[in-house]
C-alpha cells in the first residue's frame, strides 16, 4: 500500500543521482521523525500509564508499588479536583464563546472591500504570535489596579481585576480572548470569503432579510471551518496552564492543568497526577469526539 | 399584470460605458429575450431591472414606478442564474421554500405552495435531496422552481440553460416555453445563444456593445434585420454579406456582387426602392436558403464553381464561388456531389437585404 501513494523520485534529481531510491529517501526522512515522536511522545504516555496505577514519588528513593486503580478512585471522588473541572469547564465556555464571537463578529466586519484590508488582519494577528508567557506579563501590568491601563482608561479607580476571586477567572479568559480571537477570524474569514457571491444575490432576490440571510445562509455555510476553529481553542483551552497561572494565584483560577502542575511536581503525587493526566486527555478526546461528530455530519452536504 | 419599462437607462464601469441610452418596453405577460454576445451589456441590463447593479442615469419602471433606487427585495422579481445559485446547504424542498419562508409565509400555505410548484416542474420525487445530488438539468428545474413559488410579477432568466450539455439545452428549452405558456408570467431571458432567443421569445432585443440594435418577433428580426450586425448575428449559418453594385440591365436591376463577372437579376422595382440611396456603398445579405441552385443554366441563373461542401444530414452548406466572390448557399444534401461541380445559382429577390455599408443600417428594401 505505502508504494502506491507515494510519488516516485524524479530520476534527474540530485538524491537519484547519488544512487538512492525512493525507499532510501522515504526511510531517510520518515524514520528520524518517527523515532523522535517514539522516545519523547509515545514511550512518556505508557510509561506515565503504567506509573498511574503506582503511588510512585519521584522525589523519594523508594520504590513504586502497584496499586490498581486506587488513583483513579481517589481522584474521581475529590471534591477538589472536581471543582477544579469545573472552574476548568467554566473557563473554557468563557473564553471559547468569547473567541468566537469577537473573532467571527471582527471577520463579519473584515468580510469586504475595505481600504488596506491586508495590513489590517495582519496587524489582527499579531497577538496570535507572541508567547503566551510575554502576553500574561503584559496583560499582568495592563490590569494592575494602581498603574494599569485598563483602570486608567475605564475610570475603573483601583479595580482589582487579578486579586479578586470572582474576577479573576474572567480577566485570564479576557487576556486569553485578546489573544486568539485573531486565530477564530483568521479561519472564519476564510469561511466568508469561500461562500459565492451569487448565493447572497439570490438571497436578495428571495427577498430575505439581512438577519435571515445570516442565520440561514452565511452561518451555515461557515459553520464546518468555524467548527474546526472551536475544536482546536476547546482543547487549547482545556488545557491552558501559563497564562493562568503567570496571571494570578488565586484559587478560583486553579484550572486543571496547575492542579495537575502542582500535585506533580510540588507535591511529587507522580503516581496520582499520571492518572489524572490520563483523566485530562480522556475528557479531551470525548469532548473532541463530540465536536467532530458534528463537524462529519454538517460537512456530509 | 406586469410591465417593465426601461427609459433612457445609463451604465458605466469606471470609464466604460456598458449599457448606451437603452429605451424598452415590455408588455405584460410577454417572453423578452435579450439577446447579444457576452460583454454586449445583456447581463447587466438584467442585473440592473433586479436590482443587483444600480443605473447611473434613466428610469427603470415596473407597472408605472420608478424601482431604480429600490432595494431588489422591494422590487418583487424573480431570477434564475447560470449557475443556478442553489443553496447547497438546504433540500430541495427547503431551496423552493426559502422565498416564502423568508417572508414568514405560514407553514401550511408555504408547503402547499411547494408541493404545488414541484409537481408542475415534475421534481416532487427529489423533494428531500440535496441540490448535490441532482444532476444539471434538475438543479436548473430546483432553481425555477424557487423563482416561480412566490408568483413574482416578473421572471428574470440569465442564461439559465447556458450550463447545461446540449440535448439537455433543447430539453429544457422546451420545458421553459411550456412553463411560460401554462404559468403566463412577464419574463425576460438573457441568452448569446441566437437559436434559443428564436424558439423562445414573443420579442427579441438584440443589443451590441451596449446598444439596442432591434426588437421585434424572432420572424422579424430574422427576415429584416435592421443593421448588418443582426444580420449576422441572428440565423445559422450566417448570412452572407458581399459589397455590391446595382445597375439597370434590360430593364431589370442587375445586382453584381464584389468580384463576381456578372449581376444577378433582380426586379426593376429594388431600383426605385434605392433611388434615395444613390451613390452609397452598398452591401447585398443573403442568407444561405436565399440562393436558388440548379444544375442546368437558367434564366437569371448564374454559373458558380462549388468550393467547399458541409454536409449537416437534413442539408448540405455549399460555399459557391463567383469569380472572386464566395457565397454559400443551402442545398438539398447531396444535390452537389464534390467540389470543383459547375452549378448555377440566382439570388430570391424577396431573401435579399441591402444594407448601407458604412452606417451598417438596413435601407429597408423589401421585394
Amino acid at each position: 500500500m505505502a508504494t502506491a501513494v507515494m510519488t516516485t523520485l524524479d530520476p534527474k534529481s540530485g538524491a537519484a543521482s547519488r544512487g538512492m531510491s525512493d525507499i532510501a529517501i522515504r526511510n531517510l526522512f520518515i524514520i528520524p521523525t518517527i523515532l523522535f515522536l517514539i522516545v519523547f511522545n509515545i514511550f512518556p504516555l505508557i510509561y506515565s500509564l503504567g506509573y498511574s496505577f503506582t503511588d510512585f514519588r519521584a522525589s523519594s528513593p523508594a520504590a513504586a508499588n502497584f496499586v490498581g486503580l486506587q488513583n483513579y478512585r481517589e481522584l474521581l471522588n475529590d471534591p477538589f479536583i472536581w471543582s477544579n473541572f469545573a472552574i476548568t469547564a467554566k473557563y473554557v465556555i468563557v473564553s471559547v464563546v468569547g473567541q468566537v464571537v469577537v473573532g467571527f463578529g471582527v471577520a463579519l466586519l473584515l468580510n469586504r472591500t475595505i481600504p488596506f484590508k491586508g495590513l489590517i488582519t495582519t496587524l489582527l494577528l499579531l497577538p496570535m504570535m507572541l508567547s503566551m508567557a510575554v502576553v500574561g506579563l503584559f496583560w499582568k501590568l495592563l490590569y494592575d489596579p494602581s498603574f494599569g491601563i485598563i483602570n486608567h482608561v475605564l475610570g475603573l479607580g483601583t479595580f482589582e481585576w487579578l486579586s479578586n476571586p470572582d474576577m479573576a477567572l474572567y480577566a485570564v479568559a479576557i487576556t486569553d480572548i485578546w489573544m486568539w480571537s485573531p486565530f477564530v477570524m483568521l479561519l472564519s474569514l476564510a469561511g466568508l470569503s469561500a461562500v459565492p457571491k451569487h448565493l447572497y444575490e439570490a438571497a436578495a432576490i428571495d427577498r430575505a432579510g439581512t438577519l435571515y440571510t445570516f442565520f440561514r445562509i452565511t452561518l451555515p455555510l461557515v459553520a464546518p471551518i468555524l467548527m474546526i476553529a472551536i475544536i482546536f481553542r476547546t482543547m487549547e483551552a482545556f488545557k491552558t496552564f501559563d497564562l493562568a497561572y503567570i496571571l494570578t494565584s488565586q484559587p478560583t483560577t486553579e484550572v486543571i492543568s496547575i492542579r495537575l502542575y502542582k500535585m506533580a511536581f510540588q507535591e511529587w503525587q507522580t503516581g496520582r497526577s499520571c492518572a489524572l493526566a490520563y483523566i485530562v486527555l480522556i475528557m479531551i478526546l470525548a469532548i473532541t469526539n463530540i465536536y467532530v461528530k458534528y463537524l462529519n455530519k454538517v460537512k456530509e452536504r | 399584470m406586469t410591465q417593465i419599462e426601461l427609459r433612457g437607462v445609463q451604465k458605466f464601469f469606471g470609464a466604460v460605458q456598458v449599457i448606451k441610452d437603452l429605451n424598452l418596453r415590455i408588455e405584460d405577460n410577454e417572453f423578452i429575450v435579450l439577446l447579444g454576445q457576452s460583454g454586449c451589456g445583456k447581463t447587466t441590463t438584467l442585473r440592473a431591472i433586479a436590482g443587483l447593479e444600480t443605473i447611473d442615469e434613466g428610469d427603470i419602471l415596473i407597472d408605472g414606478q420608478a424601482v431604480q433606487h429600490l432595494k431588489c427585495s422591494d422590487r418583487d422579481i424573480a431570477m434564475v442564474f447560470q449557475s443556478f445559485s442553489l443553496y447547497p446547504h438546504m433540500t430541495v424542498y427547503e431551496n423552493i421554500a426559502f422565498p416564502l419562508r423568508a417572508t414568514r409565509m405560514n407553514r401550511a400555505d408555504t408547503d402547499s405552495a411547494v408541493r404545488e410548484v414541484a409537481k408542475v416542474l415534475r421534481i416532487t420525487e427529489l423533494l428531500d435531496r440535496r441540490p448535490s445530488a441532482l444532476s444539471g438539468g434538475d438543479m436548473q428545474r430546483v432553481a425555477i422552481g424557487r423563482a416561480l413559488v412566490r408568483r413574482p410579477k416578473a421572471m428574470l432568466m440569465d442564461e439559465p440553460i447556458g450550463a447545461l450539455d446540449a440535448k439537455l439545452r433543447e430539453e429544457m428549452r422546451a420545458e421553459i416555453k411550456r412553463l411560460h405558456i401554462k404559468q403566463g408570467s412577464t419574463t425576460i431571458y438573457v441568452t448569446h445563444d441566437q437559436i434559443e432567443a428564436m424558439s423562445l421569445a414573443d420579442r427579441i432585443v438584440i443589443m451590441h456593445e451596449g446598444v439596442l440594435q432591434q426588437v421585434g418577433s424572432p420572424e422579424e428580426v430574422y427576415a429584416h434585420p435592421a443593421n448588418l450586425f443582426v444580420a449576422q448575428f441572428v440565423g445559422s449559418p450566417v448570412m452572407n454579406i458581399a459589397s455590391a453594385t446595382v445597375a439597370e440591365e434590360k430593364g431589370k436591376a442587375a445586382v453584381t456582387v464584389e468580384g463576381a463577372p456578372q449581376g444577378f437579376a433582380f426586379p426593376q422595382q429594388l431600383l426605385g426602392s434605392l433611388n434615395g440611396s444613390a451613390g452609397r456603398k452598398l452591401s447585398l445579405g443573403v442568407r444561405p436558403e436565399g440562393l436558388v441552385v440548379a444544375h442546368e443554366a437558367a434564366d437569371g441563373f448564374l454559373p458558380a464553381e462549388a468550393h467547399i461542401i458541409e454536409p449537416l444530414g437534413s442539408y448540405d452548406i455549399v460555399d459557391l464561388k463567383f469569380g472572386e466572390q464566395m457565397l454559400r448557399a443551402r442545398t438539398r444534401s447531396g444535390f452537389v456531389a464534390k467540389p470543383g461541380d459547375r452549378v448555377f445559382a440566382r439570388i430570391d429577390p424577396a431573401q435579399a437585404h441591402f444594407f448601407d455599408t458604412e452606417s451598417g443600417q438596413s435601407l429597408g428594401v423589401r421585394l
